[in-house]
C-alpha cells in the first residue's frame, strides 16, 4: 500500500509538472514524494501471527500533528504488522464533517472493520449507521461514543476521561483536606467528548466529595498552552488573585500554560493546589519540582496498541468488552517510578 | 475551373477559417476556466489508474464534491465583485446550531436561513455603507459568529431534537443522490443563471471589474454587494443547515476545514480575487478537483499533512499560472533584462 500511495502523490505531481506547462510557466510546487512516503502511516507488512490478513480503516481526529498523535501511531501500526492487519489511516484534525466525510469513504472501500476514534461524538451516529447498513463493524478508541450510539459499535478500548476527571478531582480534595477554597478551571475544546467527560468527572467528584473547593471560574484552554496561559490569566484578573488557591487544567500541556500564568503574576506555584491529567513529558518534571501537585497517567502508547488489539479480536471473532486504561494518579510520591514514566 | 476563379474561393475560406480561429481564441480568452479543466484532466487520469474507486463509488465523490462546493458557489458571488467573506465558515457554524436549537426542523431551518441572510446584509453594510475593507469586516464578522456559536450552543454541540430525520435526510434521495447533492446542483444551476443569463447578476462583473465605471454607467453597485454578500451568507447558512441534518447535530467548532477549501475551490476555477472574472463552473470545475484529490488520497492512506502539501501545491500552480501573473512575471524579466544589459 506503501508504494502505491508514493506513486499517487508522484503521479499527481507529474500532474502538476503538465499543469506548469498548460500555465506556461516553470515552477517547483511539486510534491516531493518522499517527503510524502515519509509521512505515510501505512501498517503494511507480513508477521501475521495467523497469516489471515484484515484491511481496516482507522478514522482517527488526531496523528503526527499532536504530540499524543505522534507516540500513539507508531504502536498502533507495529502491532497491526504483527497482527496482519492493513491500516489506512485518516486524520480529520478535530474537523467532524471532515471525519464524517472519511467515514463515508471508508464505508465505500468495504474495510473488515472500522476503528473510529471520534473527533466529536454527538455527530457520529449517521456513520455508524452507514458502517452498521453495510456490514462492517466498529470498534471505539480513546473517546467513547455517546450511551445511545453503543448498540452500533462492538466495543470501546481507552482511556476512562470521566474516570480520569475524578481522579484528578479526588487528588484536589485531599489538598484542599477540609479548608474552603476556590480554583480555577481550564478545559479542552470546546465540544470535544474527552473535554466534556474529564470536565464532567473533575466537577461531579469535587461536588460529591469536596464542596469545600469551589470552581471560581472556567475557560477552555483548546489542549494547547498558549490559550491556557491567556485563559489563566484573564481568570486571575477577573476573580481576582487573592481569591485564588489553586487550578484544575484537563491536560498537562494547558497546565504548563496555567503555572506561567501563576508566575506572571508573581504567584508561586508551589503554594497552589494544581491539578491536572496526562503525566506527559511536561507534566511529570512539574510534579517532580513541585509546580504540579498531581497529573493522571494516560499511556497513548497503551491506547494506540489496544485499539489494534480490540479490533483483531473482534475480526477474529473472540468475545470482546470494554477496555479501559487504568487511571493511575501520579503525585511528587510516585512521579519517578518506572511504572509511570512518561511517554508524550 | 481557371486559376482566378479558384483563387478568391481559396481566399474566402481562408478568411472563414482565420476568422473562426480568431473567434475561437476570443472565446477561449475570454474564459478563465482553462486551468481548472487541465486539472481536473489530469486529476481525473490519475484516480482514475490509481484509486478507480474513486469512481466506482461516485456518491461518496459526489457527496465530498458538494461539501467543499457549495459555500464555494455563494463565496463565487462575494469575490466577483472584488469583495472576500471570511466568515462564511462561522456563518455555518452559527446557523447550524441556531437550527438545532429550535424542537421543530421547519422553524430551525426558516431561523438559520434567515441568520445567513441577516449576517449577509450586516457583512454588506459595514463593507458598502460605513466603508469597512470586506477582509476587516468579515474577519471581525468571524470572530463574533465563532463566539456567538459557543454562546448560544452552550459550548457544547446541539443535538438535533429528531435524530432519525437527520439520519434520513443524509440517505440518497433520486438514485445514488442525496439531498446534499441535489441542493448543490440547484444551487449551481441558480447562481449560474443568476450570474450569465439576469441583468443584476451580469451586473456583478461590472462592479468587480471597475467599481467607479460601473457606478457612473447607472449601475446600482451598493445594491450589488448587498445582494453579493446575502448570496453569500444565504448559502453558508444552507450549508450550516445540511450538515447539522446530515451529522444529527450542530458543532459550535464547525467548518474549520471550509473556508480555505472554498476558497481554493474558487481560486483554482479561475475566479479571480480582484473580482470581474471568473464563473461558478469554474468554482464547480475547482470543487471537482479538489474533492476528487481528496478523495483519491484518503483511499490512498495518504496522511491529510501530504493531503495539504498536494492542495497547497495545486493551490500555488494556479495562482502562479494566472494569465496576469504570469505578464506581471514577464514583465519583471524584462524590466530586469533591460536593466541589467542597459549602459
Amino acid at each position: 500500500m506503501q508504494m502505491r500511495r508514493s506513486r499517487l502523490v508522484g503521479l499527481f505531481a507529474a500532474g502538476a509538472m503538465v499543469l506548469v506547462a498548460c500555465g506556461g510557466a516553470a515552477d517547483d510546487g511539486a510534491v516531493d514524494s518522499a517527503d510524502a512516503e515519509g509521512d505515510t502511516t501505512d501498517a503494511d507488512g507480513g508477521g501475521a501471527t495467523d497469516g489471515e490478513e484484515f484491511d481496516v480503516f482507522a478514522l482517527l481526529p488526531q496523528g503526527n500533528d499532536q504530540p499524543y498523535g505522534t507516540t500513539y501511531l507508531p504502536p498502533m501500526e507495529a502491532k497491526a504488522a504483527e497482527l496482519g492487519i492493513n491500516l489506512t489511516i485518516t486524520n480529520s484534525q478535530y474537523d467532524a464533517d471532515t471525519q464524517a466525510s472519511d467515514c463515508e469513504v471508508a464505508v465505500a472501500s468495504r474495510p473488515d472493520l472500522i476503528i473510529l476514534w471520534p473527533a466529536v461524538g454527538d455527530t457520529i451516529r449517521p456513520c455508524l449507521s452507514a458502517a452498521d447498513a453495510a456490514g462492517i463493524p466498529v470498534t471505539i478508541t480513546n473517546s467513547d461514543v455517546n450511551p445511545e450510539d453503543k448498540d452500533l459499535t462492538e466495543a470501546f478500548s481507552g482511556p476512562d476521561t470521566y474516570g480520569q476527571g475524578a481522579a484528578s478531582a479526588e487528588i484536589m480534595c485531599d489538598l484542599a483536606g477540609g479548608d474552603e477554597i476556590g480554583i480555577i478551571m481550564v478545559n479542552g475544546l470546546t465540544g470535544n467528548s474527552t473535554a466534556i467527560n474529564r470536565e464532567s468527572g473533575f466537577e461531579e467528584t469535587i461536588e460529591a466529595e469536596c464542596p469545600n473547593v469551589t470552581i471560581l471560574a472556567r475557560q477552555p484552554g483548546d489542549w494547547n498552552k498558549d490559550d491556557s496561559q491567556i485563559a489563566a490569566s484573564e481568570m486571575i484578573t477577573a476573580v481576582g488573585a487573592e481569591n485564588i488557591d489553586g487550578a484544575y487544567a484537563a491536560d498537562d500541556t494547558m497546565v504548563a500554560g496555567v503555572i506561567d500564568a501563576f508566575i506572571a503574576r508573581d504567584m508561586d506555584p508551589a503554594d497552589l493546589y494544581i491539578t491536572s491529567i496526562g503525566n506527559t513529558f511536561l507534566g511529570n518534571p512539574l510534579v517532580s519540582d513541585g509546580s504540579l501537585d498531581g497529573t493522571v497517567f494516560q499511556s497513548s502508547s497503551w491506547d494506540g496498541e489496544n485499539a489494534v488489539v480490540l479490533a483483531h479480536e473482534v475480526l477474529t471473532g473472540q468475545a470482546v468488552e470494554d477496555l479501559f486504561m487504568p487511571s493511575v494518579k501520579v503525585t511528587a510520591d510516585n512521579a519517578d517510578d518506572p511504572d509511570v514514566a512518561p511517554e508524550w | 475551373m481557371t486559376d482566378t476563379q479558384t483563387q478568391p474561393q481559396h481566399a474566402e475560406t481562408d478568411d472563414a477559417r482565420s476568422d473562426l480561429i480568431s473567434r475561437v481564441r476570443t472565446i477561449l480568452g475570454r474564459r478563465t476556466e482553462g486551468r481548472a479543466v487541465a486539472l481536473l484532466s489530469v486529476v481525473v487520469v490519475i484516480t482514475a489508474i490509481t484509486e478507480p474507486i474513486v469512481f466506482t463509488s461516485y456518491e461518496v465523490t459526489l457527496g465530498r464534491i458538494a461539501l467543499i462546493g457549495l459555500v464555494a458557489l455563494g463565496l463565487t458571488a462575494v469575490i466577483l465583485m472584488g469583495e472576500l467573506d471570511l466568515a462564511v465558515a462561522s456563518t455555518l457554524a452559527v446557523s447550524g446550531v441556531i437550527m438545532a436549537s429550535f424542537e421543530s426542523i421547519t422553524i430551525g431551518i426558516l431561523a438559520a436561513l434567515g441568520t445567513g441572510l441577516l449576517i449577509g446584509v450586516v457583512n454588506a453594510f459595514f463593507v458598502i455603507v460605513v466603508g469597512i475593507n470586506s477582509f476587516i469586516a468579515t474577519l471581525g464578522m468571524l470572530f463574533f459568529l465563532r463566539g456567538a456559536a459557543f454562546v448560544i450552543s452552550g459550548e457544547a454541540p446541539v443535538r438535533l431534537a429528531n435524530v432519525d430525520a437527520g439520519i434520513a435526510f443524509g440517505r440518497p434521495l433520486i438514485g445514488p443522490l442525496s439531498p446534499r447533492m441535489l441542493i448543490f446542483i440547484a444551487a449551481f444551476v441558480m447562481l449560474h443563471i443568476f450570474l450569465t443569463r439576469v441583468r443584476a447578476g451580469r451586473e456583478f462583473y461590472a462592479v468587480g471589474g471597475n467599481r467607479e465605471a460601473a457606478h457612473d454607467a447607472g449601475i446600482p453597485v451598493t445594491r450589488r454587494v448587498f445582494t453579493g454578500f446575502m448570496i453569500s451568507g444565504f448559502v453558508a447558512s444552507l450549508a450550516g443547515v445540511i450538515n447539522t441534518l446530515e451529522r444529527t447535530a450542530a458543532d459550535p467548532t464547525a467548518g474549520s476545514a471550509v473556508l480555505l477549501a472554498s476558497f481554493a475551490a474558487a481560486i483554482i476555477g479561475g475566479v479571480l480575487l480582484n473580482g470581474g472574472r471568473g464563473s461558478v463552473f469554474g468554482t464547480l470545475l475547482g470543487a471537482s478537483s479538489l474533492g476528487l484529490l481528496q478523495v483519491a488520497l484518503t483511499l490512498s492512506g495518504v496522511q491529510v499533512d501530504v493531503q495539504n502539501i498536494v492542495i497547497g501545491s495545486v493551490l500555488l500552480l494556479a495562482v502562479i499560472t494566472d494569465p496576469s501573473s504570469l505578464r506581471a512575471a514577464a514583465g519583471s524579466m524584462r524590466a530586469l533584462v533591460r536593466s541589467r544589459s542597459g549602459p
